[in-house]
């Protein structure tokens, strides 16, 4: 093997040392044992064989993978990743306009950001999305649970049982029109008790508290593997105050967007952020924009800006890589995350039954 | 800096190596920098057999001159240039890709730095039916958006089907992984291992900056060894395997002046041979548009201040008549 010893998650200072004397491929350390090592290099026989080993597992499973085996990094055709896209879910949000923008509805295996400013409805969108990804799949939902990691206190379990009441109520009506088996099965499964107690909450006081919790969340994953959808509520936050030095925050930052989008990507599961948003003083005028730096903007995939317009709220996607720019407005009920105006009349059964993924809407259920 | 070892060339015994050893050199540059007739006094070695392994050494080790003519007849025949599908930005590029050189796409976020990279990769499999390797550590890979660039193009499904084939993907999220992909890369096409359709002629990286600014910072240099170990994949795959590389790179607000910069600092800066600044014509964010302005910031062979406007629309970064695909040497 060819490698360059500098390219193994080795320390950098048996790095060094290794370099000083005079290794440069994975080849020349392959052919030593770990006796002649550490005589070389002058350190313990437990840390060069901790390094040998290091090194030929890494060659071993390149081998593999050159034999023809792409699975172990990842690798596949543009087609392949089509057919997994296509048979992936959405989370609906429950606003038909927005998840129209959103091409469906939040996706799974990216980072969904949602800024805005105080009192707009992020927290509620956050609440809505936890009950929502629950609904079960015969009316068309992915019957996952859900992980809400809280920076600010903002989550409210009253708040979460009338929006998780009204679902339950929707889909109630939906299956007495349809009058099906599995619906009515379903249905026993989806109560209040069950939703609340699909809903994992960590509560985060300080960055250190949060990035240990992302840290160790892949373990909790592997245990709970129904999950399909991760919360920050508030990552800016913890990362606003507090901090001298900000190229240290960057990198955090940074480490920590790359985290999640790899449990994202490793678990199948959406990672929704929501971000303050900050004052910037330009020349002539000054203009709201989302906090925590321009570094921040390239770790989400999807941004959602939420903003006022006189009295009416409204919701910009401000960045996707499969979707248009567009603002839609939408409302706030008691009920929940909803349109401002009334969906279209509901489908035939016979229209559901072509397309099962669809969710089929009601419209006497929904007050405006 | 390669140790000696025994059989490294003929002439160099294992005995000679442990002498050498216990006077201080050992490694092939020690010995080849050294004052022979001293190293022969110590070490109680033949001179003669010093100098005829030395020549042997640098013989084997060290780089040969070439003159100007033949690596310009060696360029002529060995550089392909790429179109990417947009005429608008092949004249950015002077007339597209070029094999053997790195170019860098930069951009604010939502400025259509993913949207080009999946419009080059489209136009690369199926106007010009070469693979392309898409590298992707941010998650912006929607192959849904593929396809509809590709239905774009062609209405016909299966040609649709054979240019999505052509495109493989690796989702890395960490810079090792990164290196273990274009490691293997190297390798799979060093040990000639066909794919079932041919060489890799493009390599997108999207993006480079995601892997490495967690890195970078802080009292600690491993992330600008990093960065440069990760430069130096890049460009060899370029040059030796004739692969024209594009990457992605953030940018960051200049402390300062407050304009954006490309972020990676100064060091990467020298990595690229082509640099495009991607921006939208808006200010705000209140109206939609899918209008970019892509401007020329760094280049060996046009003069940089070249703007160019794309439309990141439906139709991919297009006109209204698909571009006519360049020269592919």
């Amino acid at each position: 093997m060819q490698r360059d010893v500098g390219s193994f998650p080795l320390a950098p200072g048996l790095r060094a040392k290794l370099i000083g004397a005079g290794f440069q491929t994975a080849q020349e350390l392959l052919e030593i044992g770990p006796c002649e090592l550490s005589k070389e290099i002058g350190i313990s026989k437990e840390d060069a064989l901790e390094t040998l080993q290091i090194v030929r597992r890494e060659c071993n499973s390149n081998a593999t993978k050159t034999a023809g085996d792409p699975e172990a990094v990842g690798k596949c055709t543009a087609l392949e990743l089509l057919a997994q896209e296509q048979a992936q879910g959405f989370i609906i949000t429950f606003c038909s306009a927005l998840d129209d923008i959103l091409g469906g509805g939040v996706q799974l295996t990216k980072i969904t950001e949602i800024c805005g400013a105080p009192g707009v409805g992020k927290t509620q969108l956050c609440m809505q999305l936890a009950v929502d990804v629950q609904i079960p799949e015969c009316f068309g939902g992915l019957a996952g649970e859900a992980v809400f990691i809280d920076t600010e206190g903002s989550f409210m379990v009253d708040r979460v049982v009338d929006i998780a009441t009204a679902c339950v109520q929707h889909c109630q009506l939906i299956a007495e029109t349809h009058q099906e088996e599995d619906f009515q099965k379903s249905l026993e499964t989806f109560s209040l008790e069950s939703i609340l107690s699909h809903i994992y909450y960590f509560r985060c006081h300080d960055y250190t508290e949060l990035l240990a919790q992302v840290y160790l969340l892949p373990d909790f994953l592997s245990e709970h593997s129904k999950v399909r959808l991760v919360i920050v509520d508030g990552i800016a936050f913890p990362f606003r105050h507090d901090f001298e030095d900000l190229s240290l925050r960057t990198r955090l930052l940074n480490g920590l967007a790359q985290q999640l989008i790899s449990i994202a990507n490793a678990h199948k599961l959406a990672v929704v952020l929501t971000n303050q948003m900050t004052t910037r003083i330009g020349q002539s005028q000054s203009m709201l924009v989302p906090a925590l730096g321009e570094s921040w903007g390239h770790a989400a995939t999807i941004r959602l800006i939420f903003h006022w317009d006189n009295k009416q709220r409204l919701a910009t996607l401000y960045k996707s890589p499969s979707q248009k720019e567009s603002t839609v407005p939408f409302h706030i009920t008691p009920h929940g995350f909803r349109d401002v105006h009334p969906p279209p009349p509901s489908q035939t059964p016979a229209e559901v039954e072509i397309n099962p993924r669809k969710r089929p809407r009601i419209e006497g259920d929904k007050q405006q | 800096m390669v140790i000696l070892r025994a059989g490294l060339c003929p002439g160099l015994t294992a005995e000679m190596i442990q002498l050498l050893k216990a006077n201080g050199i050992a490694t092939v540059v020690d010995l080849v920098s050294s004052d022979l007739e001293e190293v022969a006094r110590k070490c109680s070695l033949s001179y003669k057999a010093l100098v005829a392994v030395r020549r042997v050494l640098l013989a084997q080790f060290s780089a040969f001159p070439v003159n100007g003519a033949d690596l310009y007849e060696e360029l002529k025949s060995s550089t392909a240039i790429l179109s990417t599908g947009s005429r608008s930005l092949d004249r950015l590029l002077d007339s597209g890709l070029y094999t053997g050189e790195v170019t860098e796409l930069t951009g604010a976020p939502g400025s259509g730095k993913t949207q080009v990279c999946l419009s080059i990769a489209v136009s690369t499999s199926h106007d010009l039916k070469q693979n392309v390797l898409y590298v992707d550590s941010t998650g912006g890979f929607t192959a849904s958006r593929l396809l509809q660039l590709a239905q774009t193009r062609t209405g016909d499904e299966e040609e649709q089907v054979e240019a999505l084939q052509k495109i493989q993907v690796a989702r890395v999220f960490d810079v090792y992984k990164m290196l273990d992909v274009l490691q293997e890369l190297r390798c799979s096409v060093s040990q000639q291992v066909l794919s079932s359709s041919g060489p890799v002629k493009v390599l997108v990286v999207d993006s480079v900056s995601a892997v490495i600014c967690p890195l970078l910072g802080g009292r600690q240099a491993e992330g600008l060894a990093l960065m440069m170990q990760l430069a130096r994949e890049l460009k060899t795959l370029a040059r030796e395997l004739s692969m024209a590389v594009v990457v992605t790179n953030h940018v960051t607000r200049d402390g300062s002046s407050g304009h954006l910069k490309p972020a990676l600092g100064r060091s990467w800066s020298f990595v690229p041979s082509t640099r495009v600044l991607l921006e939208s014509r808006e200010g705000t964010w209140g109206k939609a548009s899918t209008r970019r302005i892509a401007s020329l910031t760094k280049s060996s062979r046009q003069p940089t201040g070249i703007e160019v406007e794309l439309d990141i629309g439906s139709c991919g970064v297009l006109e209204e008549s698909p571009a006519a695909s360049g020269e592919g040497r």
